[in-house]
């Protein structure tokens, strides 16, 4: 129990150092929350498995690590370090930070009409109404103590403001690298994004850790997303991180009428992978889809949790996870739809579909229904097996190997995801990466 | 081509197969009728490899090699190939990657270099013209959402993409119109060759008006108990089934 503590007790100190270099910020409004959310913090604690969101997931073991908190370190690293963890042959705005703070050498801002793009810690000073009234007002962090951990850590990440009407046709690429080389580092960072009405943006996340010796790296990102109405984003999270990281992080979503959302979450590696997937329904006819893909081995941990909170009348959601898991690796889905009273005539799916190639790889699946209206159409499934023997008999009587046969039924079954990203460089980039993962590691 | 000497399977400890003799030469149409139950689609399975059988006796002789030692994709690229009687469908795979896949596997088997794309599509083109297929099911995922008789035509466009030297029809006709049925029948005859034999599983005798065989075996609890001409299949027609019984008692009796 003491050595849980000391995670804890390192984020209270550190949070206190931190307060006397904010100088007059330390009086915002915002700062104000976030020693308010450092205090709900200090009261919850890290989730352990007694609670019922992390039944299957175990952070102690993550927690326990002597992680070093370097908040507002500066990065040695270099544009090579970081261009494997970039899109080929995009024209992208790409942010990056390093154990949470924002690189200017590593980071190219090209849009220039009708976005304003740049780091948090700047927004706060520049953006600063704008930053008030959207910042913690989605992420409700009283009841979550990872999200009040990074409320009160949330110095740092990006600030994407897309004007009405604008559409940037440039995606924004969010590169949080957690440089765990020198020694295994804790780096929280915190992502604001809003669209003005009708604006249109394409927004990728990716998380990265490097590491050397036995040193891990722990990554907590949470990113606030506002859509007016009709505005429309594709919003895609990816990750194929080391092994030795581990990763909580969140997304919440806040849609007006008629707006869109599109997610995509891909997990094809990593320690402990934590991911909280929100958005609320809060204008007429809005419309989420929610797509995920966990393709894991080794003893990758994927959690995802979900829910698709339907406010108002007419909106719909619509969401597919699906999961491979190989060796001993564990996948948890937790998708809850939540339709309010006065969500009449909501439209809600869900789906989650899964293939265990192991007899020691495992999947916790449960759906959520609260539904407190009558007149809606809901409906939700989840499925686990193994491959199906009759498809595989067909494709080898066609002359295909049995690992060629499998390869291909698992690069099918995981495309019905990666086929749902619009951008089409990180798509052609997932699948390659995919079918070799599934012809080297999943045979 | 293809010796089969007294070949028997089960199925979960069930004896399906109880001694199959069937030699077919190189050219020739054989065709297998029986009731239902009488083990047709067993022997197709077995042929192809599946691997719900357990062959308990008995050898299957394919062009000097032992049919029964090879994993089903060896017997697919040695040129043995089963049209499904039941299809599968395979989402995600879209027929024209998985017919280069299969295609390509077969000629390396064959020591020959992967198609270049232009030939391959030339020859998909040709050969979608023998069943009438048209590019949009082509370009779909392989069966899906495919009604009996695309499924079935897909079938014999498969078998004239991987050109094979041993074919083997399980209840093709089942579930097909007669104009579905005409135009199956037709890419069949169409890829008859001198080189190639194929065995026709059928319970009517409907198809073999489309393709005429050269041989007929009936099949009866696991046996054969009558072979014949293609004129067999016409008596059998007439006389039903419960005439293939009888001769089967009879010959218990003898």
């Amino acid at each position: 129990m003491s050595e849980v503590m000391t995670l804890q007790d390192k984020l209270v100190k550190e949070f206190s150092l931190l307060e006397s270099s904010l100088n007059g910020q330390a009086q915002s409004p915002v700062h104000a929350v976030r020693k308010q959310a450092l205090k709900r913090f200090a009261e919850l604690g890290f989730p352990t498995i007694r609670h019922e969101e992390w039944k299957y997931t175990n952070l102690m073991p993550v927690v326990k690590q002597d992680y070093a908190l370097t908040l507002q370190a500066a990065s040695n690293l270099t544009k090579a370090d970081i261009e494997p963890f970039l899109l080929p042959d995009v024209e992208a705005n790409v942010l990056v930070f390093v154990n949470g703070s924002y690189s200017v050498a590593l980071s190219t801002i090209i849009s220039e009409k009708g976005v304003e793009v740049m780091p948090l810690s700047e927004a706060f000073k520049k953006k600063t109404a704008t930053v008030e009234k959207h910042f913690a007002q989605y992420a409700d962090w009283q009841n979550d103590a990872m999200l009040a951990l990074n409320t009160a850590f949330s110095l740092n990440g990006a600030y994407i403001e897309v004007a009405k009407g604008a559409v940037i046709e440039e995606p924004f690429h969010l590169v949080f690298v957690n440089d765990s080389r020198q020694s295994s580092t804790f780096a929280p960072a915190r992502n604001l994004i809003i669209l003005g009405a009708n604006a249109e943006a394409t927004v990728v996340e990716s998380a990265h850790t490097l590491v050397s010796g036995e040193n891990v790296g722990f990554t907590n990102l949470v990113s606030e997303i506002v859509l007016a109405d009709n505005a429309r984003l594709n919003h895609y999270k990816v990750q194929n991180d080391v092994e030795q990281s581990h990763f909580v992080g969140a997304i919440h979503a806040h849609q007006e009428a008629t707006s869109v959302l599109n997610t995509v979450v891909v997990t094809l590696s990593g320690g402990v992978v934590r991911n909280n997937l929100s958005a609320v329904l809060a204008g007429k006819a809005a419309d989420t889809h929610f797509y995920g893909l966990y393709l894991v081995n080794g003893q990758t941990l994927v959690d995802n949790h979900t829910l698709a909170d339907h406010a108002v009348a007419h909106c719909t959601s619509n969401e597919l996870y699906k999961g491979i898991m190989d060796d001993k690796a564990t996948g948890v889905f937790n998708g809850k739809i939540m339709v309010r009273p006065d969500a009449q005539k909501t439209l809600a799916y869900q789906s989650n579909r899964n293939i265990l190639l192991s007899p020691t790889a495992v999947v916790h699946t449960k759906p959520q229904l609260e539904i407190f209206a009558d007149d809606v159409k809901c409906s939700h499934g989840c499925t686990s097996g193994q491959l199906d023997d009759e498809s595989l008999f067909y494709l080898r009587a066609r002359g295909l190997d049995k690992e060629q046969a499998r390869a291909l039924l698992l690069y099918a079954f995981a495309g019905e995801i990666t086929e749902k990203i619009e951008l089409e460089p990180l798509r052609e980039r997932l699948e390659s990466i995919i079918a070799e993962r599934l012809h080297q590691e999943f045979v | 081509m293809l010796t089969i000497t007294n070949l028997q399977a089960s199925v979960e400890g069930k004896e399906i197969l109880k001694g199959i003799n069937l030699t077919i030469g190189k050219g020739e149409i054989h065709a297998i009728m029986g009731p239902n139950g009488s083990g047709k689609s067993t022997l197709a399975s077995v042929l192809a490899g599946r691997e719900d059988y357990e062959i308990t006796g008995g050898s299957v002789d394919f062009d000097g090699k032992d049919l029964l030692e090879m994993a089903p994709e060896e017997r697919a690229r040695e040129g043995v190939f089963l049209a499904f009687q039941y299809p599968v469908e395979v989402p995600g795979v879209s027929n024209t990657n998985f017919l280069k896949a299969a295609v390509n596997e077969i000629r390396k088997h064959r020591g020959l270099e992967p198609m270049e794309p232009k030939a391959f599509l030339n020859m998909m083109r040709e050969k979608m013209a023998l069943v009438e297929m048209d590019q949009v099911m082509v370009s779909r995922s392989v069966n899906e959402g495919f009604s009996g008789g695309e499924k079935k035509r897909n079938e014999i466009f498969q078998m004239a993409m991987l050109e094979p030297k041993l074919s083997i029809l399980d209840e093709t006709d089942s579930g097909l119109d007669i104009d579905a049925l005409k135009i199956v029948a037709g890419g069949v005859n169409k890829l008859r060759s001198k080189e190639t034999s194929t065995i026709v599983i059928t319970h009517y005798q409907r198809l073999l008006d489309y393709i005429v065989p050269d041989f007929v075996h009936v099949l009866y609890k696991g046996r054969i108990v009558k072979s014949g001409g293609k004129e067999l299949a016409l008596e059998l027609e007439e006389k039903g089934y419960d005439w293939v019984k009888e001769l089967a008692l009879e010959e218990a009796v003898v």
